[in-house]
């Protein structure tokens, strides 16, 4: 059953390593706030904040239109990030749109864009929920991944721990590895078993989109090439994916090999991943 | 498609039975008057259930005579008793009837093909291609395709042209599949061409429309693409956007076709990178997809509207895509992306964004509606369809149907906006 978001600020501070360590996806119960113990070596705090604030605006701040690809492009970031922290093969998110926006221009540190946007779960069709969420496109020659901060407003977190649960003991048990490709099919049909795989992929795939993205990139996964389930270890669940990313704003499309463990209790993580080069082109360049 | 598996399931299930095995059918030439009286008797008589195809009335006439595998002897036996000339024109009669069974199922399948093409499928270029040789015929009056040129592969390019009459009426351009991998574009407008057909003279803004301007629709505007998304080379080949074009010195092929429009040309947004899916080529109009098109609508020369389909973001755009500076048209264009999008969104919920291309998405050259609207078509719009990401390019088949009623909605708000506004 799903209810309705309530007004609930938390506000968690993160520092690179937790971006590809994963603290564990916990249920937020609603009105309550709570610190976050994982394998991830991160200071967490805790922060009111208010959506609109009343403080004087940086002199380089900027307004923007929300229905705009500034806004659309940090919304997308977000929603990267708020994958590689929650999502599961039960839980994908995606940000839904994006109510306000403004930029501050930092100076050496980068350009943060600061929204408020509405997100939801399709994979479990949880609700909407608002909240809010900062992001620092760092600055330099040399491509750093955004650093985003969020306050979600409750975000509610569909209890799929048994479907989970359910999933991990099933492919922990398995006659043989599950091996899959092409997920969806050229005619945008998914085999009902490997649906949840496919969850998994957008989740991984979160990770390099975060990594990769800038003010000029919009990505999403457009199809998993390949599937491949590996041994079980550490009571991890191990899968090597490729898929196949694509950038809106530069139209290409990108194949990654990754390595990815998951497990109900410590959430999806990303081993390996490596940009594979496309047909007899030499291997590609950041942009 | 129900009426002719019923009309199929009982034609089959009727001869099922093979009731006439062994039965043959026996022609009687009739020589004299007493031949005829005796089989005058014969038909009367009914004991032996004679089946007479035609009657005995005449010794001009051969008399064709059912005869039940049972009644064979005893028939031939009367008639060679008699002195009656016959022949054995069909041997078994049920083998005759399970041919003629055989070529009507092939014949109704192939009539239920014709009529009843499944619109919510993905379909080859040849399919498609047949497809339009169908609605054609099936509206001769209404509907006639136009072959505008060749592809790079030498594939014909057709336009469908909707017209009721007039010479060289205002006219309104719509085209899909300029991009390949973005097959729910030519899905929907396959779809969208068979509603505005049958709409005619049923639908009074339909009818109003057409009665008054032409309408040309382009399904597949990258042919040679299109084909390459539907072969498995590679698992990239579904994902192929560009024309197949080769470029010298290059092993990268291809050529972006919405970046290769006299607008902006090789301008911010487009890639001189043959291997990237923005490459716009090595001048403008140089793919002959576009070119074909170019050609097309400036020999025309009375197109009031331009209007592009591709997907996905859900979005309905104006130009200008290769500035971002404000069109003179900015605020009308935008009131009647606006009411165009509420009418599409009415259907289902289904959200969408309306600005220019370079505000909304990016800052792109050489796209089709800028050229457009630079040579003075006023109504240039492009749709970018379902969905937002999720599914991408690979849309389930299943949403075709829906995305082409509600995009049709949205369609019909800008063709009646534009008819309703003549310059």
């Amino acid at each position: 059953m799903h209810r309705f978001c309530s007004v609930c600020v938390v506000l968690f501070s993160l520092v690179w390593p937790c971006l590809v360590q994963p603290q564990t996806p916990t249920s937020q119960p609603l009105g309550l706030t709570s610190l976050h113990e994982g394998n991830c070596s991160c200071a967490l705090r805790l922060h009111h904040t208010e959506p609109t604030s009343q403080e004087g605006l940086v002199m380089t701040s900027r307004e923007l239109n929300p229905q705009f690809y500034e806004a659309s492009r940090a919304g997308r970031v977000v929603q990267h990030h708020l994958n590689t922290l929650y999502g599961s093969p039960f839980r994908v998110y995606v940000v839904t749109q994006v109510h306000t926006a403004r930029t501050e221009d930092t100076g050496d540190d980068g350009m943060k864009y600061v929204l408020e946007f509405s997100v939801k779960d399709w994979a479990s069709e949880g609700p909407e929920c608002k909240a809010s969420a900062e992001v620092l496109y760092p600055r330099g020659d040399v491509h750093q991944p955004p650093k985003v901060q969020s306050s979600p407003d409750g975000l509610l977190q569909a209890n799929t721990s048994d479907k989970e649960q359910a999933f991990y003991q099933r492919y922990s048990a398995a006659a043989g590895p599950v091996s899959a490709k092409d997920i969806p099919d050229s005619y945008g049909h998914i085999d009902p078993e490997m649906e949840h795989f496919w969850h998994l992929a957008w989740v991984a795939s979160s990770f390099i989109m975060l990594n990769e993205s800038s003010e000029n990139t919009l990505y999403s996964l457009a199809q998993v090439a390949k599937v491949t389930q590996l041994n079980i270890q550490d009571g991890q669940l191990r899968f090597e994916l490729q898929v196949l990313l694509h950038d809106m704003v530069s139209q290409n499309i990108n194949r990654w090999k990754l390595q990815v463990s998951w497990s109900p209790a410590d959430g999806v993580q990303v081993l390996e991943m490596e940009l594979l080069p496309r047909c007899h082109c030499k291997s590609q360049t950041r942009p | 498609m129900r009426l002719c598996l019923a009309v199929l399931v009982l034609f089959v299930a009727v001869h099922c039975r093979k009731v006439f095995m062994g039965d043959q059918v026996l022609r009687i030439n009739v020589e004299s008057e007493e031949h005829i009286h005796l089989l005058k008797e014969l038909e009367d008589d009914q004991r032996w259930e004679l089946d007479f195809w035609t009657h005995p009335v005449s010794t001009e006439l051969p008399i064709d005579i059912h005869v039940p595998y049972s009644s064979l002897h005893v028939t031939k036996d009367f008639l060679q008793d008699n002195k009656i000339p016959f022949s054995v024109m069909i041997n078994n009669l049920q083998d005759l009837l399970d041919e003629e069974q055989e070529d009507l199922q092939i014949n109704n399948i192939k009539e239920c093909n014709a009529k009843s093409f499944d619109f919510g499928a993905y379909h080859t270029l040849e399919a498609i291609y047949s497809w339009m040789d169908t609605l054609v015929s099936d509206y001769p009056n209404l509907v006639s395709k136009m072959l505008i040129g060749t592809s790079y592969e030498n594939r014909p390019m057709y336009v469908l042209k909707f017209s009721t009459g007039g010479t060289k009426r205002p006219a309104i351009w719509v085209d899909a599949g300029i991009h390949s991998r973005e097959w729910v574009s030519s899905a929907s407008t396959v779809w969208m061409a068979n509603k505005m057909a049958t709409d005619y003279g049923v639908d009074s803004s339909v009818t109003s429309l057409l009665d008054q301007m032409d309408v040309y629709l382009m399904i597949v505007n990258n042919p040679d693409g299109y084909v390459y998304t539907h072969t498995n080379v590679s698992s990239f080949s579904r994902m192929w956007r560009k024309t197949r074009s080769k470029n010298p010195g290059s092993v990268c092929r291809g050529v972006d076709p919405n970046r290769n429009w006299d607008a902006g040309f090789s301008g911010p947004g487009a890639s001189n990178n043959p291997c990237s899916e923005s490459y716009h080529g090595p001048h403008a109009h140089s793919e002959i997809e576009v070119k074909n098109v170019v050609d097309l609508v400036r020999s025309h020369g009375n197109f009031k509207a331009f209007i592009s389909i591709h997907a996905y973001s859900q979005l309905l755009m104006y130009p200008y895509g290769y500035v971002c500076t404000s069109i003179p048209h900015q605020a009308e264009l935008d009131s009647v992306g606006r009411s165009a999008v509420q009418a599409l969104s009415s259907l289902y919920g289904t959200s969408y964004k309306v600005g220019s291309i370079c505000k909304i998405i990016y800052q792109a050259s050489g796209g089709s509606i800028d050229w457009s609207y630079d040579i003075g078509i006023k109504y240039s719009f492009a749709f970018e369809l379902r969905d937002t990401g999720r599914y991408g390019f690979l849309l389930p088949a299943s949403q075709i149907i829906p995305t082409a009623s509600e995009t049709w909605l949205g369609l019909k708000y800008i063709m009646e906006y534009v008819r309703d506004h003549p310059y």
